[in-house]
């Protein structure tokens, strides 16, 4: 991205920041929803946490920084890259074919469509969390460690927009692929906050290789806390997740510009 | 009957699957993988743990398995087809729905009956399946069992309004409408359908039995799995008929109130 | 056509009908806004003002206007989803936004870019739901169906899921939809919108059928001249929500547009030019004459062109009649309560 389209990606941001603005009671709202369904989920999580001892073993400080890790990830996945998840409705609209005409990558006009303030509710109460596991944690917060943690953000960001840019690829070829989008994010709010080692193997691997759910937030925080050993995961491959989510996000980007040079319209 | 003279507006949605061959393996495939999960998760949760909030580990799994199966009652996908109320009201469609002989509340009564009476055949199937294959366990009595059907009715009527109540806000919210979010994810978490009410604290469970959202899922469920007693049920029962008592005269009254909004669309 | 259920003379009337709506507009600035959410600004817009006019049964009419002249709202009227702030209006007898139901059997209804199809369902389904909602008999429907077909080839794609098709597809199982119940009413709005010449002549031929062989009512709305000119014979123009003008086609010629010329060559090149009531002779070039209005109420151009043939002896001849487009662009230009003569 050039300077020039740093600058013009930076002003529609402002304006689309402001346009939200307008409706000042829908804003103040948005931001709510998004700390409330936050705060649902830790609410929840905390509970099991306690509710359920020994969960695979691990020690309750460490298990939290699962949940803060991905809620992190998540936040700035919403931020960023959040509107791949709408991506079906944008189809439905034509607002591709609109997008197609205009001299700007479709993703990044998608990505511009609108400024997402329950991303401000997410990462607030993401933030709360991650400062609460920190301070809970036992562990030695090196420069390495700090530096992997946000690595392990940043990849666990990439790795959940690469699943909904996959599901949106499928959208432009078949409108009914909407529907996987609202089942990943289903599974990555219901699975992606525990240690997956409580789980069968099958499933665990599944959660690994199948879906990569594991690698936003699960592996990286087993590197951290020392258990990555003992995961059923080749540490090679657990340390590397910030890796991993990079690729796969580039692997999305491109399955996406091959979907949209296939893509044929809405209408007839 | 004059309200059968429609009843093909009933199968719309079914039908549209039905005429989808891969949205259809594409359903189950997501069923079935949600099932094994949630039941994974549940009983890895409880390997080191007796029984907690009251539910034993065959408890929780047949209520988290039971959850994911009745959501199938509730999740036809109106959005490829176009025929949701906010895509309605954003294509300007909704305008037909007020040029028919048919009033707009009643079309969209059939064809939620049409849909619930579709996703019943799915979960009745899994069921049979998960109880077969062991996964969930029968209820304790006939007697539970008829109490849990009742509650289940009652539960689907309550869901009925609540889902109504969430479209009918798209007469005056349109885009992104935070409320129409908020009731959402009220109903997503508090109908119990990510996990049992029961484990969360108590303020939480004191404050959700104020709100419609747990009789939809919660009530039906926990008499099912004995965590609400019998002796309990008939007070529970009591409550949901009153939410389908006060949801159903307040959709009446916001389907009136939707019609004269449906006027100020387009030049 | 089933026998309407009225004989009255006429199939729509509307008296004095007056719609307004009250627009809140937000006062500029912060303090501004805060004030609005509690005490808002209303402004009112009259959207239509006094319209009165009749449709006669087996007529269609044209409903002309510039965007925004209130035509889409008298039609929400008449379909029953508007009700107007005073005046009255009746479409087959019936009061259409006080028996919504029973005005809905009476009326089929076509939004141009909207669809009342269902998108995921063959257009087939679509036709069987309807027919259940309308109570249609299986053998009315089954035969109405052919009819369509007949007329508008929709077998070769009725099977087709309705996202798949092209826009004229579309729009022309859209009309088989609005007649499937054999309405004596039929509204159109902007129906050939976008589409292909084509099927626009393949749609119009259809309406044509539907007014002069089944005797249905059409209220037409339209920008396009060409299916005014070969459609209506009647037209009510709307500008501002006021009703400017209403008359036939020549009525309308007569009063906006004034200009048309005949070109004549005379086969004896020195003859005398005579003078002929309501003609002018524009310029002489030898044989060659230029006919036009000379500014008093004359003759039509088709008019004219006889007085000449029949005065003169021509070896050529030839018209230019204004473009329905310009007449129209005048009479819409002209702002204004309707006119008491003609």
């Amino acid at each position: 991205m050039s300077v020039k389209a740093v600058r013009i990606v930076w002003r529609i941001t402002r304006l689309n920041f402001r346009a939200q603005l307008e409706y000042r009671t829908e804003f103040l709202l948005m931001i709510a929803i998004g700390a409330i369904w936050q705060v649902s989920v830790i609410v929840f999580a905390t509970v099991l946490l306690t509710r359920f001892s020994g969960m695979g073993g691990w020690d309750s400080s460490d298990v939290l920084l699962i949940p803060a890790t991905r809620m992190m990830a998540h936040g700035l996945m919403v931020l960023f890259l959040g509107r791949m998840h709408s991506l079906g409705r944008y189809i439905q609209e034509g607002r591709i074919d609109i997008y197609l005409v205009r001299p700007m990558p479709v993703h990044r006009q998608a990505q511009l469509e609108y400024f997402p303030t329950n991303a401000i509710g997410d990462l607030t109460v993401a933030g709360g969390l991650m400062v609460g596991a920190l301070s809970r944690s036992h562990l030695d917060w090196t420069a390495g460690r700090i530096a992997y943690l946000i690595a392990a953000l940043i990849g666990g960001m990439l790795l959940e927009a690469a699943l909904f840019t996959t599901v949106a690829s499928a959208s432009l070829r078949f409108p009914s692929a909407d529907y996987w989008s609202r089942w990943v994010e289903d599974l990555l709010g219901t699975f992606g906050n525990y240690p997956l080692n409580v789980l069968p193997r099958a499933v665990g691997g599944f959660l690994t290789y199948g879906l990569p759910l594991a690698f936003v937030a699960f592996l990286p925080a087993a590197v951290l806390t020392g258990h990555g050993h003992d995961i059923g995961v080749p540490y090679w491959l657990a340390a590397s997740s910030p890796l991993v989510g990079a690729l796969t996000y580039l692997g999305a980007r491109l399955l996406w510009r091959w979907s949209l040079s296939n893509y044929t319209g809405v209408n007839g | 009957m004059a309200a059968l003279h429609a009843w093909r507006a009933a199968r719309v949605t079914p039908l549209g699957e039905l005429l989808a061959p891969p949205r259809i393996t594409a359903a189950l495939l997501r069923l079935t993988v949600q099932i094994v999960l949630v039941a994974s998760l549940w009983r890895g949760l409880y390997s080191q743990t007796g029984t907690t909030a009251g539910l034993t580990r065959d408890q929780a799994v047949t209520y988290a398995v039971l959850a994911v199966l009745a959501s199938r009652l509730r999740e036809l996908d109106q959005y490829a087809g176009r025929d949701t109320v906010l895509q309605h009201m954003h294509f300007g469609t909704i305008i037909y729905w007020y040029l028919r002989p048919l009033p707009p509340q009643r079309y969209y009564a059939l064809r939620a009956f049409g849909e619930q009476l579709y996703g019943l055949a799915w979960a009745l199937t899994g069921y049979v399946v998960c109880l077969a294959a062991g996964v969930v366990e029968p209820p304790r009595s006939a007697a539970v069992a008829g109490v849990f059907v009742l509650s289940m009715l009652l539960g689907q009527l309550v869901l009925y309004y609540v889902m109504l109540l969430i479209d009918q806000l798209c007469f005056w919210t349109l885009r992104n409408g935070a409320a129409m979010l908020i009731l959402i994810f009220a109903q997503n978490l508090l109908s119990g359908v990510y996990a049992p009410l029961w484990f969360f604290p108590d303020w939480f469970i004191t404050m959700s039995r104020f709100l419609p959202f747990q009789a939809t899922l919660s009530v039906p469920l926990s008499i099912y799995v004995g965590r609400i007693p019998l002796s309990d049920a008939g007070a529970q029962l009591a409550l949901q008929a009153a939410w389908v008592a006060v949801l159903s005269l307040f959709t009446r009254f916001l389907w009136r109130r939707a019609a004269r909004r449906v006027v100020s669309q387009g030049g | 056509m089933n026998a309407s259920n009225t004989r009255t003379a006429n199939q729509i009337e509307v008296r004095g009908l007056s719609r307004t709506f009250h627009t809140t507009v937000r006062r500029p600035g912060f303090v501004g806004g805060l004030r609005s959410l509690v005490n808002p600004d209303r402004v009112p817009k009259h959207a239509v003002s006094d319209v009165t006019f009749d449709v006669a049964p087996g007529e269609l009419l044209a409903l002309l206007g510039p965007n925004g002249a209130g035509k889409s709202t008298t039609i929400k009227i008449l379909t029953g989803i508007l009700r107007p702030t005073s005046g009255e209006a009746r479409v087959a007898g019936v009061v259409p936004y006080e028996e919504r139901e029973r005005n809905a059997r009476n009326i089929g209804a076509v939004f141009g870019q909207r669809t009342q199809l269902w998108w995921d369902l063959p257009v087939r389904e679509s036709f069987s739901i309807l027919r259940d909602i309308y109570e249609v008999p299986k053998a009315q429907h089954a035969a109405r169906l052919r009819e369509f077909d007949d007329l508008l080839e929709l077998s070769s794609f009725w099977d087709t899921r309705v996202r798949h098709l092209s826009l004229g597809q579309r729009v022309r199982c859209d009309l088989a939809a609005a007649l499937l119940h054999d309405p004596p009413v039929v509204f159109l709005d902007e129906p050939t919108i976008g589409m292909d010449v084509v099927v626009k002549e393949q749609v119009r031929e259809f309406l044509r059928h539907q007014v002069e062989e089944r005797g249905r009512t059409v209220l037409l709305t339209t920008h396009d001249m060409t299916e005014v000119a070969r459609l209506a014979e009647r037209v009510v123009l709307i500008n501002h929500g006021r009703l400017v003008l209403d008359g036939t086609l020549d009525e309308i010629r007569r009063r906006f547009g004034s200009t048309w010329q005949i070109r004549a060559t005379l086969a004896d090149a020195h003859a005398e030019a005579a003078s002929l009531p309501g003609i002018a002779l524009v310029r002489r070039d030898g044989p060659q004459l230029v006919f036009g209005p000379d500014g008093t109420e004359g003759p039509t151009v088709h008019q004219a062109l006889k007085q000449v043939i029949e005065r003169y002896e021509v070896t050529e001849i030839a018209m230019d009649e204004a473009e329905l487009e310009d007449v129209m662009r005048a009479a819409y230009v002209q702002a204004g309560p309707r006119a008491e003569e003609t």
